[in-house]
């Protein structure tokens, strides 16, 4: 089996695992409990928080929350971020941050939608047309989860201060974390992360907070992160989320490197006449989309997997909506037809050269098999 | 003092001679859907008793039973030795504390010392001393607590009478065969035949890899919710996606669905057969879409050799089979969003009359022996 939907989730890494199995098995204290078992994780999960925010920021200007998943990140940062006014985000968020912009429409917020450009990044001109004095929170996604497309988000997140230097910046970065190298500058506010897109385990994600900056809990209770988000800390899920952070970022850019060239060696593999490709050279690497123009995208996506490739179409997290077509590859300008035949391959750095030319392989013939039962 | 459950029958009273044949079933019927729950089902003059059961069961065997049918109602009663202060004390529980109400005896022991005329006064003035916030009122009451005293030296006291399912027992009217889509419909018209006494057993077709697992899943929900009124059934499952692709390939676009409705009647009529199945059943209704036209069932009927196709709800508005389908509890599994096969290789305009004579020239472009064979092996049956 050939698994190259990495960017639904990721294989959780068996040595982080191992690593982190006596926070399950003996080191299982209540963190805010008093005694020395309990306090001893409460200083283990200080570090923690210090050693992933210094993975991509300066640890003196942001602190962590830690979340129950990346969606839950997004929530936060929107219901507890965009609270008047208006609110500025994108046509290709992922439904996290889509979904919850549109629950602030409901309450009444204007919600206001930047158009994207024709590989799914956003038009930074369009966008910073729509701030104004009234804009409390602007949103764009770092990598666009279908994709791929990189929105350069601390260029952005500038420019959006500079219009209106009260406006919060928050960017869902699940795409992005552990796998583009970059640092996150001071003008973002608030950044989402998680730990299942990385080699860590589901339940677990993450939000970067701008130190100072003063926002409303998300979950009322016992006060634990930052009294933001109450309920016990899932250690186990944390320490296992550091492990595999770490781990990626130590070698972050031979990984990148090694992305680019799985992704390149799968677009060559790739036969031009049956595919239309949506993600370009600038897109994350991670990630590639293309449409089987004409096909659906789920009928290939079966019949890969039943020769033993496992790929996407479009969004995981989207495919129980009762929308058919793609959102996001609509508003990147395509088609019904294109955009009913998208396929999302993601990689990631486990995969080798000889598993992509034999999914390429696969890909190919399925498409050209489906595509002459349907002429 | 005990809990039970009265279970009245319906239409099983007007039978006469074979009338044991249907009562059979229904007891048969009701231990089905009691099964695994402790129970005993007791016969009493007319009408059923089931008891020994957990009290806080209750719901769950009320529930039940409420989709067994030929059952005409069902009420939840204590069950007192024939003693007046224990029918009294009976009658306390079962009342409501305020409110209108009357007391509604009826004595098959007539050797009870008070008549029914008697003991209602006599219970309804205990109440009305017990209770300040009563009041009589033996025409307009919001409620009446009813004493009903048994030959057998018990009472039986209870205030409500649930509504059943009605009907025929299931397996008193032989057996059928339902196509079922995963849409809104088929479930509807597969209760409605099987509330007449008839067994369902489904058959469904699926369109993998261009439908989902998803699509498949919702269908034996959807067959397993019919299968809490049929106590059980079978769904039989067969793959048309050859049939599918060969009628896109060779045949007009616009008979897409004709040509593919009656392939599903030939391999439902053919399993029917095995099944022992006497009839299909589709969910179809006259004009709802293209293919339902009465040429359209012309068309899908002229391919039945033998076999009757019973189409319930052809008369029924689609806002009345949807409620029908709330109140079986299937509308929430038939508004997910999976499509089934039908839609996928859907042409924009579908042929809505045509006419036996197009049909065939269409279907003759195909191999239609080789394509029945070739899906009927795919066949898999699930026994929910």
């Amino acid at each position: 089996m050939i698994y190259l939907d990495n960017a639904a989730t990721t294989k959780p890494d068996g040595e982080c695992l191992k690593t982190a199995e006596k926070y399950l098995l003996s080191e299982f204290y209540n963190p805010s409990a008093l005694y020395k078992g309990g306090y001893g994780l409460q200083c283990e999960l200080r570090e923690t928080r210090k050693n992933i925010i210094s993975l991509i920021a300066d640890f003196e200007n942001f602190e962590l929350v830690f979340t129950s998943c990346g969606t839950e990140a997004d929530n936060q940062a929107l219901f507890c971020g965009g609270k008047r006014g208006n609110v500025v985000t994108t046509e290709g968020e992922h439904s996290a941050v889509f979904s919850a912009v549109s629950e602030l429409k409901q309450r009444g917020i204007e919600v206001r939608f930047a158009k994207l450009n024709s590989d799914g990044s956003v038009n930074i001109e369009n966008l910073l047309s729509l701030i104004d004095g009234k804009t409390s929170l602007v949103s764009v996604i770092h990598v666009n989860n279908e994709t791929g497309a990189i929105n350069p988000v601390n260029e952005i997140a500038q420019k959006v201060k500079t219009k209106n230097k009260f406006t919060l910046f928050h960017s869902d970065g699940v795409q992005a974390f552990g796998k583009i190298p970059f640092r996150l500058t001071k003008d973002i506010d608030l950044y989402s992360v998680s730990a299942h897109k990385i080699g860590g385990v589901k339940g677990v994600g993450a939000l970067f907070k701008r130190k100072n900056l003063v926002i409303k809990p998300f979950i009322f209770g016992g006060g634990q992160e930052l009294g933001l988000r109450s309920g016990t800390e899932n250690i186990f899920g944390i320490k296992n989320f550091e492990f595999a952070a770490v781990k990626k970022y130590k070698n972050i850019k031979a990984y990148y490197e090694k992305a680019l060239k799985l992704n390149a060696l799968f677009r060559e593999k790739l036969d031009k006449t049956l595919f239309t490709e949506i993600s370009n050279i600038n897109c994350s690497p991670y990630i590639l989309c293309v449409s089987a123009e004409g096909l659906r995208g789920e009928t290939i996506l079966h019949d890969c997997d039943d020769s033993g490739l496992i790929i996407g179409t479009g969004s995981a997290c989207s495919s129980n909506e009762k929308k058919r077509y793609s959102r996001v590859v609509q508003a990147c300008g395509y088609n019904e037809i294109v955009a009913d035949g998208i396929l999302r391959i993601s990689f990631s750095c486990e995969n080798t050269e000889n598993e992509i030319i034999e999914a390429a392989d696969i890909l190919n013939k399925k498409v050209a098999l489906r595509k002459e039962k349907m002429a | 003092m005990e809990k039970i459950i009265i279970v009245r029958y319906s239409e099983i009273h007007l039978k006469g001679k074979n009338r044991g044949y249907f009562e059979r079933a229904l007891i048969l019927n009701m231990e089905k859907s009691l099964k695994g729950l402790k129970h005993e089902i007791r016969r009493q003059s007319g009408r059923y008793i089931v008891e020994a059961f957990e009290e806080d069961e209750i719901d769950n065997i009320l529930s039940k039973l409420k989709k067994v049918f030929g059952i005409h109602s069902l009420s939840i009663a204590l069950r007192v030795k024939t003693d007046l202060d224990e029918i009294s004390e009976a009658a306390k529980r079962v009342c409501i504390e305020s409110g209108n109400f009357k007391v509604s005896a009826h004595r098959a022991d007539k050797t009870f010392a008070l008549n029914s005329m008697q003991l209602n006064a006599e219970i309804g003035g205990r109440l009305l001393s017990c209770f300040n916030n009563l009041t009589v009122d033996v025409h307009n009451p919001d409620f009446i607590v009813n004493i009903d005293v048994r030959e057998n030296g018990t009472t039986l006291v209870f205030n409500e009478f649930i509504k059943g399912a009605g009907g025929m027992p299931v397996g008193t009217s032989g057996r059928g065969m339902l196509l079922i889509s995963g849409g809104i419909d088929s479930p509807v018209a597969g209760h409605m035949i099987a509330k007449r006494g008839m067994q369902i057993d489904c058959i469904h077709f699926h369109s993998y890899p261009y439908t989902n697992m998803q699509a498949r899943d919702k269908v034996i929900e959807l067959a397993k919710v019919l299968s809490k009124y049929t106590c059980g059934t079978k769904l039989n499952i067969i793959s048309v996606t050859h049939i599918q692709e060969e009628i896109h390939k060779k045949c007009n676009g616009e008979y897409m669905v004709t040509l593919l409705r009656r392939f599903m009647m030939r391999i439902a009529e053919n399993i029917a057969k095995k099944c022992g199945a006497q009839c299909l059943i589709t969910g179809e209704s006259l004009g709802q879409v293209a293919s339902q036209t009465v040429e359209g069932m012309t068309s899908s009927n002229s391919v039945i050799k033998d076999l009757p196709v019973l189409r319930p709800l052809c008369g029924f508005d689609k806002d009345e089979i949807i409620e029908r389908s709330r109140q079986i509890g299937a509308y929430e599994i038939s508004i997910q969003p999976y499509e089934d096969c039908c839609t996928v290789f859907l042409p924009k305009h579908p042929i809505i009359k045509p006419s036996i004579s197009s049909v065939m020239t269409e279907e003759a472009k195909l191999d239609i022996e080789s394509l029945l064979k070739e899906a009927l092996s795919t066949l898999e049956v699930i026994d929910l």
